[in-house]
């Protein structure tokens, strides 16, 4: 089954990419809110397998950065010195997970700086920086998600179970929330709650406020689902055997909606990273110095670091990889949904 | 008749519903302008209590409400705290060069979506429809933020385009060939952005329509009596696959409203977008329900121009 | 039949849907209008008429899926019409119905065993184990092989899903089975073959039948006694004999011409 193969090829893809990220601590060289102050802007260092003379070396190694004299931000390789990478050092402490107290890092330099990706303007590693961004950006999109998909179960088949005035009522709200530019009313709400808030209180905020104003949809699409199922006859038939309300929703009502709903995940994913990207990246996300996707974006806004630090903007291609893995998830959920029925 | 009157009237209470629930939204909100404001030591209590009753930001919301309806039959469409004078005068400019942007965006994408949807679907499973699935899916998984910064970047760095604003310092000197070419110039950039972000998902639609319509049996029929390719494609098969493509102008509408939002913050387009932006982050009220309220108009009115394009296309729907 | 309930008895049932569109002439439309009847144990009542007839409808309401708009229903003596859903539902296992489309009055997702044994689930009879030992008695009795338990429905033909669903109806040992056209979307033979099922069982079990169908010489064949009915009243009934040899009603006419059995009973010859 060649659909059953792509999906699994694809939840394995995302596995690995999720699982770079729940290790940020392991897989970043250093803390991502440790400040270097003598290395600001410090560009990224490419590693090397091959040295000046053509010899392969298996052990990459990297050329350090020396300031250029009389100069606060620019720099130059020393290429007579290089440096070679070792693995599984001892570093910053982390924690693993959250919980896990570590020091084990997977690759560093020692004493000297590695800034695979260039630092910023504190002389923060990007590289790390990016990492555990992730975990801020994509927590917040899964979880934003989870809310979404809960309140559109639960309104959609509240809706279809009810039926009449409040079915009516319900769907009516649920088309006045479609009917907003969606960013525009993540926008407008954000507005009215306060701007100065603690990372938490903003991760928190962000998570609640997209999964407030994203129930519509999935609700519209499971209220679907359940009315068509509640008509059918092996739903009749389990009454007739003296099935009551919650077993036939248990039983066989919402395993019909599960389909849609997984679907429905994949689709709102990304987008939900996104909205947590786009907040953040304007100032009204998660504050620094907490990392997250869109906030290592926002110091794109100055014009200066537009025409001399470039390196600023990789960091946030972290999530391409995520989307496009999210994309094809969605479309084999949907080819495995229309397979082979009787 | 009773189609567009019904379309209309739905348009109404949509709009009612969101001013309503914008201002529901106020209610729940902690703080506001003058809350912030008197955390400033330099204006008196006396004066921000004098301002609140002025404002009658502690009035219950269903008076602030009818005052708020009331102030859009004088045409102010509420108070603006920060600038200190009715929001519609600051709203209606940004709003025209968001409209500006927008429109220009949306003739674009549709005018570049159609036929390359058409010959994806006419090659189905051949190179060009790979080739444009493929390209698509690429544009659809760029974000239209990461988009319009990689293009900043670039404008930057090269030169070769105006990095913001809608026209250069010294406008009104130019001739007025030399006007028009400081605005397309300071347009591209943004234009580029919307258009690729909003391309991707109607370059699909079109040709997910067409492959259906051109599967149909009576096209094949045509063709079978040697009508040409272009006359079979678009006098034959685009009018059947219109239904579905007209319905999708009012989304394309929306998701290049939500794009604009962005892409005007990134590249300082001075339309609603930064202008909400600013709003926001200065807590004023009406200003954002104003910029919430115009955006569902033109989204509305977007969704209003398709449903009337669907009734002058498709005669089943005048009978029903 | 003094001492003995009947199985099922009806009096006066009707039952209206309110029309969806106020046009028209008076808004409601009575699908059962005033049905009385009664089946006897290990007997069978067809039920005949045309689709719109409203014999699905009685069936349903019958079956108790559907609420009858007024007249009174028992089963096996017990005025089901009074109780409540929650009060009914122990006592559902008296009555069971089997469905046009087997495909679709079966989960999909859903094997043969887990099918059949999900009405002594849902009734908590037996142990889990006993449960699906129980369903491959069903199964085998109904004439699958005892592999079929593990199979999912999509791997069954029209006329095994509707031995899987017959096997069903069986497992809380109803007395009754309503069969609403339960075997017109089957081949001729597969039609055969399940209803000498049908008979065998009620000549080993003493069930009684309700039998569905637009097809009269199926039903004369299948069934005691015949009810010929028409825009939601019964026109006609007797014996299956006296139904078809001596049909009294324009209606049965057209229905026996109709019937599959062209070829043996046709107007015609009753005549001569």
């Amino acid at each position: 089954m060649p659909s059953g193969r792509k999906l699994i090829l694809c939840l394995a893809i995302l596995g690995g990419l999720h699982f770079v990220i729940a290790g940020a601590g392991f897989f970043s060289p250093y803390d991502p809110t440790a400040q270097n102050r003598d290395w600001p802007y410090a560009p990224p260092m490419r590693l090397h397998w091959f040295d000046a003379a053509g010899h392969f070396h298996l052990r990459p190694f990297f050329y350090p950065l020396q300031l250029q004299e009389g100069a606060f931000n620019e720099y130059r390789q020393d290429t007579t010195h290089p440096v070679a990478l070792s693995f599984f050092v001892t570093g910053a402490r982390y924690r693993l997970l959250g919980i896990f107290p570590l020091r084990v890092h997977l690759f560093g330099a020692g004493d000297t700086p590695i800034f695979l990706l260039g630092s910023d303007s504190y002389g923060r590693d990007l590289f790390s920086r990016m990492l555990f961004g992730g975990q801020i950006s994509l927590l917040a999109g899964l979880l934003a998600t989870g809310l979404a998909l809960s309140f559109g179960l639960l309104i959609g088949s509240l809706a279809a179970y009810l039926g009449g005035w409040r079915d009516e009522t319900l769907m009516r709200l649920a088309e006045l929330f479609l009917a907003l530019p969606w960013l525009y009313l993540l926008f407008a709400i954000r507005a009215f709650l306060p701007l100065a808030v603690s990372p938490l209180q903003a991760f928190l905020l962000i998570v609640i406020l997209i999964g407030t104003v994203g129930w519509a949809r999935p609700a519209r699409l499971i209220r679907s689902v359940v009315l068509s199922s509640k008509e059918r006859d092996y739903v009749r038939a389990a009454r007739g055997f003296g099935a009551s309300g919650s077993y036939l929703l248990r039983r066989h009502i919402l395993p019909e909606t599960w389909s849609v709903v997984l679907t429905q995940a994949a689709i709102l994913v990304p987008q939900y990273v996104l909205a947590e990207v786009t907040l953040s990246f304007l100032g009204l996300g998660v504050p620094e110095p907490v990392p997250s996707w869109g906030n290592l974006l926002s110091s794109l806004q100055q014009y200066s670091v537009l025409t001399s630090y470039w390196w600023m903007y990789l960091p946030s291609l972290a999530m391409v990889p995520f989307f496009v893995g999210y994309l094809v998830l969605a479309s084999a959920l949907q080819e495995r949904a229309q397979g082979p029925k009787i | 008749m009773r189609y567009i009157f019904n379309r209309l009237v739905h348009a109404f209470f949509l709009l009612v519903g969101v001013s309503f629930l914008s201002f529901l939204f106020t209610t729940m909100a902690p703080g506001n302008y003058f809350d912030e404001m008197s955390l400033n030591p330099q204006i008196s209590p006396e004066t921000v209590a004098a301002l609140r009753t002025q404002y009658g930001v502690d009035r219950p919301v269903l008076v602030r409400y009818g005052r708020w309806v009331a102030s859009i039959a004088h045409g102010d469409l509420g108070f603006s705290f920060a600038y200190g004078s009715p929001a519609a005068p600051l709203l209606w400019a940004r709003a025209r060069n968001t409209l500006l942007l927008t429109s220009v965006a949306t003739i674009l994408t549709w005018l570049i979506a159609l036929p390359l949807g058409i010959w994806s679907a006419e090659n189905r499973g051949r190179l060009p429809d790979i080739a444009v699935t493929s390209a698509t899916g690429l544009l659809l998984v760029i974000p239209d933020l990461l988009l319009a910064l990689g293009l900043l970047l670039l404008a930057v760095r090269t030169g070769w385009f105006p990095t913001g604003g809608m026209v250069s310092v010294g406008f009104e000197t130019l001739s007025s060939i030399g006007k028009m070419r400081d605005a397309i110039l300071h347009m591209a950039l943004p234009v580029t952005v919307l258009v690729l972000s909003a391309l991707p998902i109607l370059v699909r639609h079109v040709r997910a329509a067409m492959s259906e319509v051109l599967g149909a049996g009576y096209l094949r029929a045509a063709q079978a009596h040697g009508i040409s390719r272009r006359t079979l494609l678009y006098r034959y098969a685009l009018p059947a696959a219109s239904h579905p493509l007209i319905s999708l102008f009012g989304f394309s509408v929306g998701t290049l409203l939500s794009g604009s939002l962005i892409v005007e913050v990134v590249m300082s387009w001075p339309g609603l977008g930064p202008l909400l932006l600013e709003a926001i982050l200065a807590r004023d009220l009406y200003v954002v329900i104003g910029g919430v309220m115009l955006s569902t108009v033109f989204l509305v009115a977007g969704n209003l121009i398709a449903d009337l394009i669907l009734y002058w296309v498709d005669p089943r729907i005048r009978v029903a | 039949m003094n001492e003995v309930h009947p199985i099922l008895e009806v009096e006066a049932l009707v039952k209206c849907y309110a029309s969806r569109r106020g046009a028209g002439h008076s808004g409601r439309a009575n699908a059962v209008d005033g049905v009385s009847l009664s089946i006897a144990p290990a007997t069978t009542l067809a039920l005949v008429g045309e689709s719109g007839s409203g014999k699905s409808t009685l069936a349903f309401c019958v079956a108790c899926l559907e609420k009858p708009t007024s007249g009174r229903i028992w089963w096996n003596g017990l005025e089901v019409s009074l109780l409540t859903e929650k009060d009914l539902r122990p006592n559902r296992s008296r009555v069971q119905m089997i469905f046009q489309d087997p495909a679709s009055a079966m989960n999909p997702r859903w094997t043969a065993s887990q099918i059949v044994a999900e009405p002594l689930v849902i009734q908590n009879q037996l142990t889990r184990r006993d449960q699906f030992e129980h369903a491959q008695l069903l199964l085998e009795r109904v004439g699958l092989p005892a592999s079929a338990g593990a199979r999912r429905l999509a791997e069954f033909s029209g006329g095994q899903r509707q031995r899987i669903a017959i096997a069903r109806a069986l497992a809380l040992g109803s007395k009754l089975l309503i069969l609403d056209e339960a075997l017109s979307a089957l081949d001729c033979s597969v039609q055969a073959q399940i209803a000498n099922l049908l008979l065998d069982l009620q000549e080993s079990s003493g069930i009684s039948l309700l039998f569905i169908t637009h097809d009269l010489v199926m039903a004369a064949h299948l069934a005691d006694q015949v009810a010929v009915m028409d825009r939601g009243r019964i026109v006609e009934a007797g014996t299956a004999d006296e139904v078809i040899r001596h049909p009294e009603h324009e209606q049965t006419r057209m229905l026996l011409a109709a019937s599959s059995g062209l070829g043996r009973v046709t107007p015609e010859s009753r005549d001569a």
